[in-house]
């Protein structure tokens, strides 16, 4: 299917010490959640951390392929309630 | 007081729906207590799949255009007008100039805008075949191009017709081949996710006939920016890529008027009930086609489908009835995998495609649509 930008939401917070940025991709289908992860990525500094929320089966191939490709780090992957959180940190511009 | 029905837009969408729901209210619109309505910018209609064909010199640019007003029947009416904003709370549109158009049901179908200033150099550096004289360009170029590198590419998801860039990399395959270029040109395609199209059960036999053609495949690849004058685009992932033709999707967003409204998200699509196809939280409004959020094929098969099911609870609510029919994802797609061979996907929420061997039959089928869609789908006459 095609992505879908908007279904999620990213919220940044600053007050927790570091730059981190939440991307609410849950109920997105694929590959919804990876395409707002390589939305948001690109808008935020070197060095911010993303928690990256996804109910899509296909992002536990897709999300990790990805971030190789493109260089930045899976710091790690944790599934709960129905979906899977990824912590990204941005790696370069 | 007549019950006012208003669609916006005056794709295959809104025609199709308006159409069926006259159909379906046939008595309450005779008698005149049913009003049809349909809002449209330019009032013509546009066959946005025949511009692929154009490309290619199999339509003519006067076959994927009509007049709406030929297409609605006699007792809808056709406003000319744009769309300021939606005021559901007071259930009214507002159009440009200030008139205001009141409804009690209202059907969006405003359908999905292209935005290439989205990704630098767009413009000056990238062909495309999304609208008409983008169409016209492409064919132009194809007609003038000796050999070389070209690289199909995908600048946005989500967009409308999600096979078109398979389709593309195929027919220009077969083109060149025709012409004796083939051997003289690279083809690459380029995808934003990790494989060449977003259903597993496509993309593995399409990324197989890539490599049975010769196409060399680069994903993923989200577009960072093109550079006109050196000729290159440039991904997110780092990869730089340098073309003698580059044919590029523009991103998309929903109508603008979406986003005036607050009735949409950050992409201007509006969030719909995948089911019943009502605007979320509202009783009255109904979305169908590319104007919804719903994670499904942006495709004119999926706008026919929908309108099914938009016109059953139109209908309904307009007789004080409760709208209970449901949309379960139907898409049917035809795949043109070269000039004159085509395979298709049908699908819907539960079931994925599995697209056959492509064959000559199916381009046949695909050829017998394209000239019956003005009084199949577009009058919804059958």
């Amino acid at each position: 299917m095609s992505g879908y930008d908007g279904m999620s939401e990213a919220v940044t917070d600053e007050a927790a010490g570091g730059r981190r940025t939440v991307v609410d991709a849950r109920g997105s289908w694929c590959p919804g959640p990876l395409m707002e992860l390589v939305r948001v990525i690109r808008e935020e500094p070197v060095g911010t951390e993303f928690d990256l929320l996804s109910s899509d089966e296909g992002s536990r191939k897709d999300v990790p392929m990805w971030l190789e490709k493109a260089g930045h780090e899976l710091v790690r992957m944790t599934s709960q309630d129905g979906y899977d959180r990824y912590v990204i940190r941005k790696k370069h511009e | 007081m007549a019950k006012r029905i208003v669609i916006v837009g005056g794709g295959i969408g809104g025609t199709t729906v308006a159409n069926r729901i006259r159909r379906a209210l046939e008595p309450e619109v005779a008698s005149g207590q049913v009003q049809i309505q349909l809002v449209d910018r330019e009032g013509v209609h546009a066959y946005q799949p025949g511009y692929l064909m154009v490309v290619f010199e199999k339509m003519r640019p006067e076959e994927t255009r009509r007049d709406e007003s030929q297409l609605l029947h006699r007792s809808i009416q056709l406003v000319k007008a744009e769309v300021e904003k939606v005021d559901p709370a007071a259930n009214k549109l507002v159009l440009k100039g200030g008139k205001d158009l009141p409804y009690d049901v209202l059907v969006i179908a405003s359908g999905s805008a292209l935005h290439p200033e989205l990704v630098p150099g767009f413009a000056e550096g990238a062909q495309s075949f999304y609208d008409l004289s983008n169409a016209l360009r492409l064919r132009s170029a194809l007609h003038a191009f000796q050999g070389g590198r070209v690289v199909v590419s995908v600048a946005g998801m989500p967009y409308k017709c999600p096979v078109a860039p398979l389709e593309v990399t195929f027919m220009l395959d077969d083109y060149l081949r025709g012409r004796g270029l083939r051997e003289k040109t690279e083809i690459h395609y380029t995808y934003p996710i990790p494989k060449v199209f977003g259903i597993d059960t496509v993309a593995q036999p399409m990324q197989r006939l890539m490599g049975e053609r010769g196409v060399t495949v680069h994903v993923p690849f989200n577009v960072d920016k093109i550079d006109p004058a050196a000729k290159t685009i440039k991904a997110v992932e780092g990869e730089t890529l340098a073309y003698d033709l580059l044919i590029a999707i523009p991103p998309h967003r929903g109508a603008d008027f979406v986003g005036v409204s607050a009735l949409g998200d950050k992409g201007n699509w509006i969030p719909t009930d995948k089911f019943s196809l009502l605007a979320e939280g509202k009783q009255n409004v109904f979305v169908l086609g590319d104007a919804t959020n719903i994670p499904i094929s942006k495709a004119g098969s999926t706008a026919d489908y929908e309108a099914e099911v938009v016109t059953q609870n139109v209908a309904a609510l307009a007789r004080g009835e409760a709208p209970t029919a449901r949309y379960e994802g139907r898409v049917y797609c035809w795949i043109m995998t070269g000039l004159a061979q085509a395979t298709y996907i049908k699908f819907d929420y539960l079931h994925p495609p599995h697209p056959p061997t492509p064959s000559f039959a199916h381009y046949w089928n695909k050829v017998i649509y394209n000239r019956t869609y003005w009084d199949l789908t577009a009058r919804a006459l059958f």
